[in-house]
């Protein structure tokens, strides 16, 4: 069961609401489901999804290897994900276009497709620090600042 | 006997007779002197004459008084000059000799406290070396003790620096292309961890 989730579900977050809107909507369904084979009128409101979680949605169905799956089939699926997560620490929190340039680009690394968790640090002035399951890369510009110390107290030095 | 024999003795009888009465005038005037100056002549003079005389003798006395002061009075004039020159002679003399001394005591005076300001100008000039010597020293090694600090905390000054200099503008978009040229240049070592950590 491959499933690739959309460019839009790209953190544990908003995996974590999928998962969780998906799971709410199963058990209205189910209790709905219930109520009508028992002939009771259901009177609860249909819960609404977010764009990411019908994005999901339709990506499961138009998944080839997922068809005829259930919804709880789905929901099983997502749990047991187990995706590499990427922390992207900036300056400052990118905005939407650029969060997307982003997660694209790290999304062509691999497939399954990694998640990413974007973090603001102001004290990094700049650049990126990426850390992956297994390094963390240190671009920012503070430490650059810290790879010239030794320049940097020489220039002091001879102030 | 001849004429001229004749002749001779007539010239000598006539000479003889001549200076005969020659002797015998001169023995009258002599005799007729020796009688004047036995007896004073007392001359006598008229009072024209004497009021005339103490006319000259006061005339020519005034002149010879005038013309002795006049000497007298060009004689002081010399001798006062000569004295002056003669008294500011000496006083100049007196005054150079003291200025000689006075100008030989300074000269010394100036010399003792010449040498005494030498010793005194190399002691502070020593004294100057070192503490300077002392202070580089000691800036020296406040700097290094500066750096080393420094570098020691290098993290949270570098942190803090940027912190406090970007302040609230901090634009991703302007380093996004640096970011991702960053991440293009460690795009396989990355992939490489993705694909084995998953």
């Amino acid at each position: 069961m491959a499933l690739e989730l959309p460019e839009a579900v790209y953190s544990p977050q908003l995996l974590e609401m999928v998962i969780y809107e998906l799971d709410l909507y199963n058990k209205w369904y189910q209790q709905s489901k219930v109520k009508a084979k028992v002939g009771v009128k259901s009177d609860l409101a249909e819960p609404n999804h977010s764009q990411e979680t019908l994005l999901v949605i339709k990506a499961w169905q138009e998944a080839e290897s997922s068809k005829n799956g259930s919804l709880e089939d789905l929901l099983a699926y997502l749990r047991q994900l187990k995706l590499p997560v990427i922390h992207v620490s900036l300056a400052a929190l990118p905005n939407s276009t650029q969060r997307l340039q982003l997660v694209r680009w790290f999304q062509q690394l691999s497939s399954p497709r990694p998640l990413v968790i974007f973090s603001a640090d102001r004290t990094l002035g700049g650049g990126v620090i990426v850390r992956t399951p297994n390094h963390i890369y240190d671009w920012s510009f503070r430490q650059k600042l810290e790879e010239a110390r030794g320049h940097l107290g020489k220039v002091i030095s001879n102030a | 006997m001849s004429l001229e024999t004749i002749s001779f003795a007539v010239i000598l009888l006539i000479l003889i007779i001549g200076m005969a009465s020659l002797w015998f005038m001169l023995q009258k005037a002599n005799k007729k002197l020796v009688v004047q100056a036995q007896e004073p002549v007392i001359p006598t003079i008229t009072a024209p004459t004497v009021a005339e005389l103490e006319l000259k003798l006061k005339t020519a006395y005034e002149a010879e008084i005038a013309k002795s002061t006049t000497i007298f009075a060009a004689d002081l004039t010399g001798t006062s000059t000569r004295l002056s020159e003669q008294v500011s002679r000496l006083t100049t003399q007196v005054i150079e000799e003291e200025l000689g001394a006075y100008k030989s005591t300074l000269e010394e005076l100036r010399k003792v406290a010449g040498g005494t300001m030498d010793q005194i100008r190399a002691s502070v000039e020593t004294q100057r070396v070192e503490l300077r010597k002392n202070m580089e020293a000691e800036v020296a090694l406040e700097r290094e003790r500066l750096i080393a600090k420094f570098q020691v905390k290098m993290g949270d000054i570098v942190a803090g620096y940027i912190s406090e200099s970007l302040g609230g503008g901090i634009d991703i978009g302007s380093q996004m292309s640096y970011i991702v040229a960053s991440l293009e240049a460690h795009k396989e070592d990355i992939k490489k961890d993705l694909t084995n950590g998953a």
